[in-house]
């Protein structure tokens, strides 16, 4: 019987062991080949970083294309769409949790409807739009859609964390006198700060890896972004995998990284939003 | 007088206010949803290629359409894609939810490494599966090898290209992952409870009681990931595998892209963007009628 258990336990630790090995393998392959040496042939059997590590390739790929120039875009785009995102994703939500019902229920079911349009659907409308404005030889068609606070889904994420907060809360302070800004910055913000954070770096990593809008609206090389620019990195050295894989690892290594120190919020806090489905 | 109307002309304000801070959100779902959804059935009639206005045509597009193979070509695809990843997602979602909903440092761990696919940048996934899935010596092939088992070129055929989309894309289902983990996390323990007092089994208890929980996520889920399932299959389609072999990885946002941004033909764009719409609602209308009937012949 004891041997049993044990063999349950060993077989239940190697299961998840695989699942892990599956999951992470993409990820794993990438930064091991990435530092494979380009004088090496390719390989004929599984082999993680085989030696010599190249750490070389990291400098050689920075060598093909201003690849640092392309992530300095993306992070300007980062450093103003996020900021933005959360502003106006917030402020959707702060209102959403004081209207009265008939102004809230409908937004919010509108809100929600709109997670289900395809966002190929908008790319030729929104293009025509951004050429119409001149914008397509600017950041502006990449970091419009913060106006809207990204996506509904992170009005809607904050919604539940305001709707939490008691409305007596709400009421004591607009008695007081207090502007709706104020209440939404010193009393509501505090109190919904893991919404704040999630919002923060789901919307950071999302323009972070947006590969299709640069690729739809920006008509000048200056302005590309990192996506964009391991894309042509792809077409300019095909098939030299060791530098790609570096190209695709600094273009991951951020995201990642972000991730493992924050994956708690990532894997959590999906509760009131499964609690406010039912 | 003024005492008792002070506090009134404040509660106004303060509600107007409320009120003035949805009109950012307004403006731009206006901007940048509303009105590119009804310029883009507008154009949809006419035939424009933005160096002169529109002209109208119709039902010119349309008609086109109806005989045009590559867009019936690409509107298959598309479904196959939408099916298949949403099958893969949904269900593997709810598989690792089930499996992992419980307490530990290696259960932590692998919830996760599981989101791993899911937050990497779309651009370094599609590159990293090229070379998974190159038959010379990529890691798939080297693995099939090493245990003995045939070697397949994956991108070369028209099924196995498709198909290695679908599961590359459906490795990606952390957001479902995590949804239907907290889905299952708020069932309240009484319930298991009561019903294993009843003497029922497990497929019982899931059936009566973890299942109708998670209906409501379960359905946002697949009404999500069918809307999703065409944006994500951009990127993987022009990276991975070039939209071949012979168009059977081509989808609708592709020719989408290639007619409008390509050939500048915007009225025929728009037309192909209006059938997006309709094949994504009818998808939705499918599945939900699919998951009433379920639940119907559940009560009976």
């Amino acid at each position: 019987m004891n041997s049993k258990r044990v063999f349950g336990r060993v077989a239940r630790y190697g299961l998840l062991g695989a699942l892990c090995l599956i999951f992470a393998f993409p990820l794993l392959w990438m930064v091991s080949y990435s530092l494979r040496s380009v004088a090496l042939p390719p390989p004929v059997r599984l082999e993680f970083f085989a030696p010599p590590i190249a750490f070389e390739n990291y400098a050689r790929v920075l060598g093909v294309l201003p690849l640092l120039q392309y992530m300095g875009n993306s992070l300007k785009v980062v450093a103003l769409a996020v900021p933005l995102t959360v502003l106006f994703a917030s402020w959707t939500g702060f209102a959403l949790a004081q209207v009265s019902r008939r102004v809230r229920v409908p937004l919010l079911a509108l809100s929600v409807a709109l997670l289900l349009v395809p966002a190929p659907a908008l790319w030729v409308p929104r293009f025509l739009l951004f050429a119409q404005l001149g914008w397509i030889y600017t950041f502006a068609p990449l970091i419009a859609p913060a106006l809207m606070g990204t996506s509904p889904f992170y009005a809607i994420m904050f919604y539940i964390a305001f709707a939490r907060i008691p409305l007596d809360l709400y009421e004591s302070a607009r008695l007081d006198g207090a502007h709706p800004l104020t209440v939404w910055y010193a009393l509501a913000l505090p109190l919904a700060r893991p919404t704040l954070v999630a919002v923060t770096l789901l919307s950071a990593v999302a323009y972070w890896s947006n590969f299709v809008d640069p690729l739809l609206y920006l008509r000048s090389e200056a302005n590309y972004t990192l996506p964009v620019g391991v894309q042509i990195l792809e077409q300019a050295i095909k098939a030299n995998w060791p530098l790609l894989m570096a190209g695709a690892v600094l273009m991951a290594a951020p995201v990642v990284l972000l991730f493992g120190f924050t994956q708690r919020l990532f894997l959590q806090g999906q509760d009131s939003l499964v609690r406010w489905l039912r | 007088m003024t005492v008792v109307l002070a506090p009134m002309r404040n509660r106004a304000s303060y509600r107007l206010q409320i009120h003035l801070l949805l009109v950012p959100y307004g403006l731009a779902l206006g901007l940048l949803v509303f009105a590119p959804m009804l310029y883009t059935l507008a154009l949809s009639f006419t035939e424009y290629d933005i160096f002169s206005p529109p002209r109208w045509i119709a039902l010119g597009n349309f008609t086109r359409l109806l005989s045009d193979s590559l867009f019936w070509t690409a509107l298959g695809n598309s479904l196959w894609f939408a099916l298949g990843t949403v099958l893969l997602r949904v269900a593997g979602a709810l598989l690792l939810a089930l499996a992992l909903n419980r307490d530990g440092r290696a259960i932590e761990f692998a919830r996760a490494v599981i989101y791993l696919p899911t937050i990497m940048p779309e651009v370094a996934y599609a590159l990293v599966w090229l070379l998974i899935l190159n038959p010379g010596y990529g890691p798939l092939n080297l693995a099939l090898g090493a245990v003995g088992l045939p070697q397949f070129p994956w991108l070369q055929t028209e099924f196995t290209a498709r198909l290695s989309l679908v599961v590359m894309s459906g490795f990606e289902l952390g957001e479902g992952f995590v949804l239907l983990l907290a889905a299952l996390q708020t069932i309240p323990h009484e319930l298991f409870e009561a019903s294993a007092l009843d003497g029922a089994s497990r497929a019982q208890t899931f059936r009566r009681v973890i299942w109708p929980l998670l209906v409501p996520s379960l359905l946002l889920l697949a009404f999500r990931d069918t809307a999703l399932s065409f944006y994500d299959s951009f990127a993987p389609s022009v990276i991975t595998t070039e939209t071949g072999p012979y168009y059977a990885t081509f989808f609708l946002p592709n020719y989408i892209f290639n007619k409008s941004f390509g050939l500048f033909q915007y009225g025929y764009g728009s037309a192909m963007t209006v059938c997006l719409y309709l094949v994504g609602l009818l998808l939705i209308a499918l599945q939900y009628g699919a998951l009433k009937r379920g639940q119907a012949s559940d009560e009976l």
